[in-house]
This record gives C-alpha cells, sequence and structure tokens, in this order.
C-alpha cells in the first residue's frame, strides 16, 4: 500500500459519493416531473367516493403542494442523516421496508451469481475440450444463446416444467430451497452469457501465449493445463464484468421475483413504481447506486492485488503494456 | 347473489339462510354447535391458502378498508355494527338493535356485552364513538383519511353508558343505519386508533374484534390469520356465531392469474381470486367451486357528459341506450354467471326497480333517433352532422379486468350504426389524473362503484352538497333536483321508495346513464373440499363458517 495507491482509492471514493447524489436528485426530479402520486391514486380510487375539494384538501394536508425545490430540500436534508423518510404508498418506514425485502434478494442474487459463474465455467472449459465433432461450436454459441432467451421466459418454463409438473416446489412458497435454485437458475443465465464470452475470449488468448504451448510441450493433459495455467489469467478481467453484472444482477431480480411471487427489492421496485411512490424509489436508486459503485471499487482496488502486473501510477490504475513486461529493472511509469 | 356449481352448494347456503334466522337466540348459547350446518357437519381445524392478485398498499384501517384486496383480511380480523347480506338485508351484529326518531337525525345504538378486541380492550359505547368519529373526519394532517362514503352530514355521537351510543346527525340521514355494515365500517381498538399513522400501518400492531388475528404479515407477500378461540359475537344472519372452523387463513400474493388458478388446480392452493371470467366454464366443469358474487351498487356503465357534443342531445344519448346489445356482451366477453342490468343500481339493491324496457336492444329505433338528430350516415358508414363525424372516445375503467374487452364489442356495435369508437386504455395513475366525471375530453365515465344505501345515490348525481354532478348537468335539470332533494330528505323506506324508482326511470329514460352490464368485480375459484363460505354485501367471501369437508 503506497501513497499513490491510497490518493487513487480516496479518488475513487470521492466518485462513488457524487454518483450517489446525482443519482438520488435525478429520481427525485424525475418522478416528480410525472404526472401523479401514491396518495391521490388511492383517494381517486371511484370506490371511495372523494369529493375534489376534499382530495385537494387531504394532499395540501400531506405538504404535496409544496413547491418541488422544497420537497426536494425536505427528502435530500433527511437522506443526508440517514433518515429515509417514510413510504407515501404504506405509510411505513422506508428503512423498514427495505430490510424487509433485502435478504430475499441477496440470497438469490447471490445464488444466481453463483449459477451463473459455474454456468460460464463449464461452458468456457466445454469450448475447449469439448471435440469439433460433438458440438464445440454450438457450446461456443451457448452465450449470444442464453443473452438473447429474455430471463421471464426461462422462469415460466422452469416453474411449469419443475413446478407444476414434477412438483419439485410450491410456487406458494417461493422462499423454499428449490424454488430459490430455480429463480437463481433463472436469474443466472443471461449473466453467465457474459461472463462466459470474456472468458471464453480469455481462455483462446492465453491458449496461444508461449507459456501454454512450453507446458503442453512438456505432456501437460488438457484438465490440468486448464486449471493450472489457463484459468487464472484469463479470470482476471472476468472480475471486472461480475463487478458490471451487479447491476444486471439486481434488475433481472426485478423480473425473476415478479415471475415466481418473491418479496424482494425487486418487487418492491415494482409496487413503488406503478404507485409513483418517491422516497422508496429514491432509496432504492441510491441504494443501488451504492452497491454499484461499491462493487466496482473493491474491484478496481482488488485488482493491483490480484495482478501483480497491475500498478497503480498517479491515481490511474492500469495494466502495463508488453513493453512494461519486457522491460527488464524496477517498475518505472510508462506514460501512455 | 351467489351463483354457484354446485348444486348441493347452494340448497345448503339456502337452508342455512332460512334457519339462521330461527335458531339465532339457540346458536348464540352454544358456541361451536352449528345446527344449520349439520347437513355438511362442519369440522374444527385446517389451514386454507387464498391466492389474491394484490395486498394493497397501506394498511392505516380507514385507508385500506374498501380494499379489493385488504378488505378480504379486515373482514375477518374485524366486526360490524350491523350486517348486511348479498340481498342487501341489515342485521345485527354487534348492534343487537336500534332506534331512530322521526325524520332519521337520531339514532341509538344498543351494543352487545361482553365483545371485547384483541388487545383486551372491550368494545364498550366510548369504542364505537371512537370509531365513528375517525371514519366521519379521519387525521388528514397525518395521512388517515375519511370513510369517503360516510355520511357527511354526521355531527357527533355520545357513550349514554357502556353499552349505549347516541348519533347525531345535521340532516335525516336514513343511509346511517345501512352504513354501519359497509366495508369501510370496521370497528378497531381505541388504543390502535390513537397510534400514529406509521405504527396503523403496521397491521401487526392494529386490533379488531374479529374471528382472526394476524399471526404474521409481509408487505407484498403475505398475511397469515389464526382463529380466535374466546371469539362468540358473530352475525346471527350466517348461522354460526362461535370460534371460526379453520385454523388459519393465508392470504398469499400470487400476481399472476394463470399462476392463482394452476396452484388451486394442481392442489397447492384453496381459493384463487380473480380468475379471468374465460376460463370460468372449464373450471367449472373440472368440479371447482366458482363464484361470482354481485355487490350492492351501481350496474358497470357509463355516466354521460351532457357539456360535450353530440350528448348534450337527449335524442343522441337515448341512440345510445338502445343501440347497445347488452346479451351479446355477457355472451361474448363474460359468461352466464353475469346478469343484465335492469336498472342503473345493481338488481340486489334494496330499492331497484325492474327498467329493463328502457334498456332493450333496438337498433332500428337507434338508427331513427340518430336521423332525426340530424346525424346523416356517410358513403363509409360514419355518420355526420355539419360535416362533423359521430364521435365517441371511451376510457377503458383500470379498475376492471374486463373493461377494455366490453369497450371493442361495443365499438362494433355502435359501428354498425354509424358512429366512430375509440378507445383509450391508461393506467390507474394516469386514468386517475386524466378520466374524470365531466372531463372535457371525457365524454362517457366508466363506473365501477359500490355504495352503501340507495338513498345516497341522487346526491352523487347532482352537484349538491359536493356530489360528483356525474352528467355535468349542474343546476341545469330541475326535475332530477327536485328528485334529489325529495330522497334527501325522505325520513322513511315506504316515502322513499317510489320517489327512487321515478329517479331510476328518469336518469335511464334521458340517457344520462347508460348501463352495461350488472357487475362482478370479485370471482373466486374454489377447491371444491372447502365448503360453507358466505359472501356478504360487497361480495367479500367470508371463510368464518367455511371448513373442510372429508
Amino acid at each position: 500500500m503506497n501513497n499513490a495507491y491510497l490518493t487513487y482509492a480516496a479518488k475513487r471514493l470521492g466518485q462513488a459519493v457524487v454518483v450517489i447524489l446525482l443519482a438520488y436528485v435525478f429520481t427525485f426530479v424525475v418522478v416528480s416531473i410525472l404526472p401523479g402520486d401514491p396518495i391521490t391514486s388511492v383517494l381517486r380510487n371511484p370506490q371511495n367516493g372523494f369529493s375534489e375539494e376534499e382530495i385537494a384538501e387531504i394532499i395540501a394536508a400531506q405538504g404535496l403542494d409544496k413547491p418541488i425545490i422544497v420537497q426536494l430540500w425536505h427528502s435530500l436534508s433527511g437522506f443526508l442523516v440517514g433518515d429515509l423518510g417514510m413510504s407515501m404508498r404504506s405509510n411505513r418506514p422506508v428503512s423498514t421496508l427495505i430490510a424487509e425485502v433485502l435478504p430475499s434478494t441477496l440470497i438469490l442474487a447471490s445464488v444466481g451469481l453463483a449459477v451463473a459463474m459455474i454456468l460460464a465455467m463449464l461452458v468456457a472449459y466445454g469450448t475447449r475440450f469439448v471435440p469439433k465433432r460433438y458440438g464445440q461450436g454450438l457450446l461456443r454459441g451457448f452465450p449470444s444463446l442464453f443473452l438473447s432467451v429474455p430471463n421471464f421466459v426461462i422462469g415460466l418454463v422452469l416453474i411449469h416444467l419443475f413446478g407444476f409438473q414434477l412438483g419439485l416446489f410450491r410456487v406458494i412458497n417461493p422462499d423454499s430451497f428449490w424454488a430459490t435454485l430455480f429463480a437463481a437458475i433463472a436469474l443466472g443465465i443471461p449473466i453467465s452469457a457474459q461472463i462466459a464470452e470474456v472468458l471464453i475470449a480469455n481462455l483462446d488468448k492465453e491458449a496461444e501465449q508461449e507459456y501454454a504451448t512450453v507446458a503442453r510441450s512438456r505432456g501437460l493433459g488438457q484438465a490440468r493445463l486448464f486449471a493450472r495455467h489457463l484459468l487464472k489469467p484469463a479470470s482476471l478481467p472476468v472480475v471486472t464484468v461480475i463487478a458490471l453484472t451487479i447491476g444486471e444482477l439486481l434488475g433481472g431480480s426485478l423480473i425473476t421475483e415478479t415471475v415466481f411471487g418473491r418479496t424482494g427489492i425487486g418487487s418492491l421496485v415494482q409496487r413503488s413504481v406503478s404507485t409513483q411512490d418517491l422516497p422508496v424509489l429514491q432509496a432504492i436508486v441510491s441504494l443501488g447506486a451504492v452497491v454499484f459503485v461499491l462493487v466496482n471499487l473493491i474491484a478496481d482496488l482488488l485488482y493491483p492485488l490480484l495482478d501483480p502486473r497491475v500498478k497503480i501510477l498517479g491515481g490511474q490504475k492500469r495494466r502495463p503494456t508488453t513493453a512494461d513486461e519486457t522491460s527488464i529493472g524496477p517498475s518505472k511509469a510508462v506514460t501512455p | 347473489m351467489t351463483k354457484r356449481s354446485s348444486l348441493f352448494a347452494l340448497s345448503r347456503r339456502r337452508l342455512l339462510l332460512s334457519a339462521a334466522v330461527a335458531t339465532a337466540l339457540v346458536v348464540a348459547n352454544t358456541p361451536g354447535f352449528n345446527p344449520a350446518l349439520a347437513a355438511d357437519s362442519p369440522r374444527d381445524g385446517g389451514d386454507i391458502t387464498f391466492l389474491i392478485d394484490s395486498l394493497g398498499d397501506t394498511w392505516i384501517p380507514n385507508n385500506s378498508a374498501i380494499s379489493s384486496f385488504q378488505g378480504h383480511i379486515w373482514g375477518h380480523v374485524t366486526d360490524k355494527l350491523l350486517y348486511v347480506d348479498a340481498e342487501g338485508k341489515v342485521s345485527p351484529w354487534l348492534v343487537e338493535r336500534f332506534e331512530q326518531n322521526d325524520n332519521a337525525t337520531e339514532f341509538t345504538l344498543h351494543l352487545k356485552n361482553g365483545v371485547t378486541f384483541s388487545d383486551g380492550e372491550p368494545l364498550d359505547a366510548a369504542a364505537v364513538v371512537a370509531n365513528l368519529d375517525i371514519w366521519y373526519a379521519g387525521r388528514k394532517n397525518e395521512g388517515i383519511n375519511p370513510i369517503g362514503l360516510f355520511p357527511k352530514t354526521y355531527d357527533r355521537a355520545e357513550a349514554v353508558d357502556a353499552a349505549t351510543v347516541k348519533v347525531f346527525f345535521k340532516k335525516p340521514t336514513l343511509g346511517f343505519i345501512p352504513t354501519l355494515g359497509y366495508h369501510g365500517s370496521i370497528l378497531i381498538s381505541p388504543k390502535s386508533i390513537a397510534q400514529p399513522a406509521s405504527e396503523q400501518a403496521d397491521l401487526s400492531k392494529t386490533a379488531g374484534s374479529g374471528p382472526y388475528v394476524v399471526e404474521s404479515w409481509k408487505e407484498g407477500d403475505h398475511v397469515t390469520l389464526v382463529k380466535r378461540k374466546d371469539y362468540n359475537w358473530g352475525p346471527a344472519a350466517v348461522g354460526h356465531t362461535g370460534p371460526a372452523f379453520l385454523d388459519s387463513i393465508t392470504y398469499k400474493l400470487v400476481s399472476e392469474p394463470s399462476l392463482r388458478v394452476a396452484s388451486v388446480q394442481s392442489g397447492q392452493a384453496d381459493v384463487a381470486y380473480n380468475a379471468s371470467p374465460q376460463e370460468l366454464k372449464s373450471l367449472k366443469e373440472e368440479g371447482y367451486t366458482i363464484a361470482t358474487p354481485r355487490y350492492l351498487g351501481f350496474v358497470n356503465g357509463w355516466a354521460v357528459n351532457t357539456k360535450i357534443a353530440p350528448y348534450d342531445d337527449v335524442k343522441v344519448r337515448q341512440a345510445l341506450q338502445a343501440g347497445i346489445n347488452r346479451q351479446e356482451i355477457i355472451d361474448t366477453v363474460y359468461t352466464p354467471d353475469w346478469k343484465l342490468p335492469t336498472s342503473f343500481i345493481q338488481s340486489n339493491v334494496p330499492g331497484a326497480t325492474d327498467q329493463s324496457a328502457l334498456l332493450a336492444y333496438d337498433p332500428d329505433k337507434a338508427e331513427k333517433l340518430l336521423e332525426e338528430a340530424g346525424w346523416v350516415k356517410g358513403a363509409d358508414g360514419v355518420r355526420a352532422k355539419d360535416g362533423k363525424p359521430l364521435t365517441l372516445t371511451l376510457h377503458s375503467n383500470p379498475y376492471l379486468a374486463t373493461s377494455k374487452s366490453v369497450d371493442e364489442l361495443i365499438a362494433q356495435q355502435l359501428g354498425k350504426l354509424g358512429w366512430k369508437v375509440s378507445i383509450r386504455a391508461y393506467d390507474v395513475v394516469t386514468y386517475g389524473e386524466k378520466v374524470k366525471y365531466g372531463g372535457p375530453a371525457i365524454p362517457t365515465y366508466e363506473v365501477t362503484r359500490s355504495f352503501i344505501d340507495a338513498g345516497t345515490v341522487a346526491g352523487i348525481l347532482t352537484n349538491a352538497n359536493n356530489g360528483e354532478n356525474w352528467f355535468a348537468l349542474d343546476d341545469r335539470d330541475s326535475k332530477l333536483n327536485d328528485l334529489r332533494d325529495k330522497i334527501a330528505g325522505a325520513g322513511t323506506f315506504d316515502e322513499r321508495s317510489p320517489l327512487l324508482n321515478d329517479l331510476q326511470q328518469y336518469v335511464l329514460d334521458q340517457g344520462y346513464f347508460i348501463p352495461r352490464t350488472q357487475i362482478v368485480q370479485r370471482i373466486y375459484v374454489q377447491s371444491p373440499t372447502l365448503k360453507g363460505e358466505v359472501y356478504n354485501g360487497v361480495a367479500y367471501a367470508s371463510y368464518y363458517t367455511a371448513f373442510i369437508a372429508d
């Protein structure tokens, strides 16, 4: 840990804070300029039979008739001291709502990520070691296939096959082991595609490197070559891709949760968007920004530790060019 | 009215209802034993799962009691002062008897003794006063709304003694008594009422006096209710007053309709709410119990905006009335479980009269009326007058799933007569913003609305006393205003009934309201082993009397 590393870390952290604040304000503005709010839409339910005067009176009592900038200041000042406010739809604290649903999404996302990684590994392994006549080319097409089938289709097929036909899980008990696993599979399949594509490309590159040829010439078997020599260098860029897929995991969980009837962040977002529940949306968008920024930050900060060839130079992370690798002697700054 | 596939269930229910009155006294003293249900021998125990498409928004009792979704839970967790059955008949519940003065401005309610809320508080006169007050006024600055349909003429309520409440109104309010059996009027413990909105929004912190209590709940996921063993004050009208038979009821949110029905078919759940009407016939044939109870209220239809041309012309409105083939709507979009409208209020509402003659399908008459009004058919089949085509823009009601299909069918029917119909479908939020009664671009507003008492109808239609002015008539129709004032001032039902008949006839004849079909807003698909449920005046299923048959 040198000074350059710390400067780099501090700079990234500062950027992260700005991104989160911008996300917060952006959500507020976008939702505010849309017509409607959860309170009026409840009041306007024809069953209620409120007159326009009564609706206006209740809206004013809730402070919803104040100028947008006043409302923004009110909510932003709360957010800065850690108060996420109250949900306009359910009248409960936003922090309670999020705490209720977060565990379910974390479980789904982590199992989904694990499924994606295992699947990507299997496909990538297959593309190297399945003989051409047994469909190696087909395996290389898998990532594009996985990416092009929407995950709600995968989800519905899995539910009908394993839930209703085989009875492995009950649709009304979506938190059971099997239901969680199949939801994670539906979520993991499209994500595995992105990981697999990067992994395959890097395996191809690494396999052509001289050290691989040398290893092969020493009589190393396919499996040992893959596990001992190719996998580690080829999976470094995968760390970055995984960090980027966190966004997909959160976004994908919205659809997967709805299809599988799970109650998580995704379903909370869905309910909040459909009723324009601003405080909840702001909190979740900010939370998403925090997670996304944090994971990418961790990936970036981990990188130099994982790959000794990566150096921090003047606050910038970069992987050295071939010129650095071939140069002998102490590390030196290289102008890009 | 409830239609079911099983004739056996129907006859048992009839038996249950008729026996209820005779045995009410006996039953009250022997909780757990129910002669009316003896034929099916209700069995204690069992757990059921009810799959529902939403669990609504907030759980603040005042804001959620009339929700199509949360109303199911409130119906089991809370009681009401009076019971209103599917035919609109009012009978005693926690109010054993009541008196009113001659002009219906003062009511005295006599409460049942020994009733308690699940938090241990007594359900006494003071508790009833606290409830009446919050229904009327809410706590608006806290976000606790008043009950929209509670009489605005309410003045105050007083606890005379522990079991007697006196209620005062500023004007005659015949509708007060039926209101007490309405879904909004749920009794909540005074301790719960005193809680701030954020606490009231936590369902587990609200105590009612109903046969079930909340065991657990998770927002957007489920509510699990367990029976209250000391419950002993059910409404005599349902033929059972002791503790419920089923141990627990779980309301589980499954938003996908096909998954709800498939789960009941595969035995994973017992009831699926809001199946699509098209599926009902085959489900019935498979042996599932199908219930399509009707609520007390307006039929599904249009309130016509008389300010927008050409609907300011009575002949065009009457042509619209005669030009809709309502039987075809039932045959095409619905099933025979749906009923033709006979008025602009549902036929099970006390005070509804049969105006079918005014609603007969007569395309020749419609064309003749349009000709008389000066609308001439052009080469393209569209009628025009002074160079303007005869248009109608429909806004499908997002609160009724089948609304758009009905609109599409009506567009075809009116198209043949020379109308150019366009259909707009908005989501709930946009609809609430853009589509209002009498709005400048809203020639017809599609009504889906239940109400407590036919006497309130006239007030809603006009602009008097915060009325909703459905036809944008303002004060222009003196005959309608006259009927409204007479109905509002009526002190007895005998005085009011003929006036209500005149009102129905007048509104339909003028083409102010164009009924489509009687409305079924709640559809239940139920496992054949679950029996004995009861549907009330707002078409909610109560499983208080239900049990699992072997």
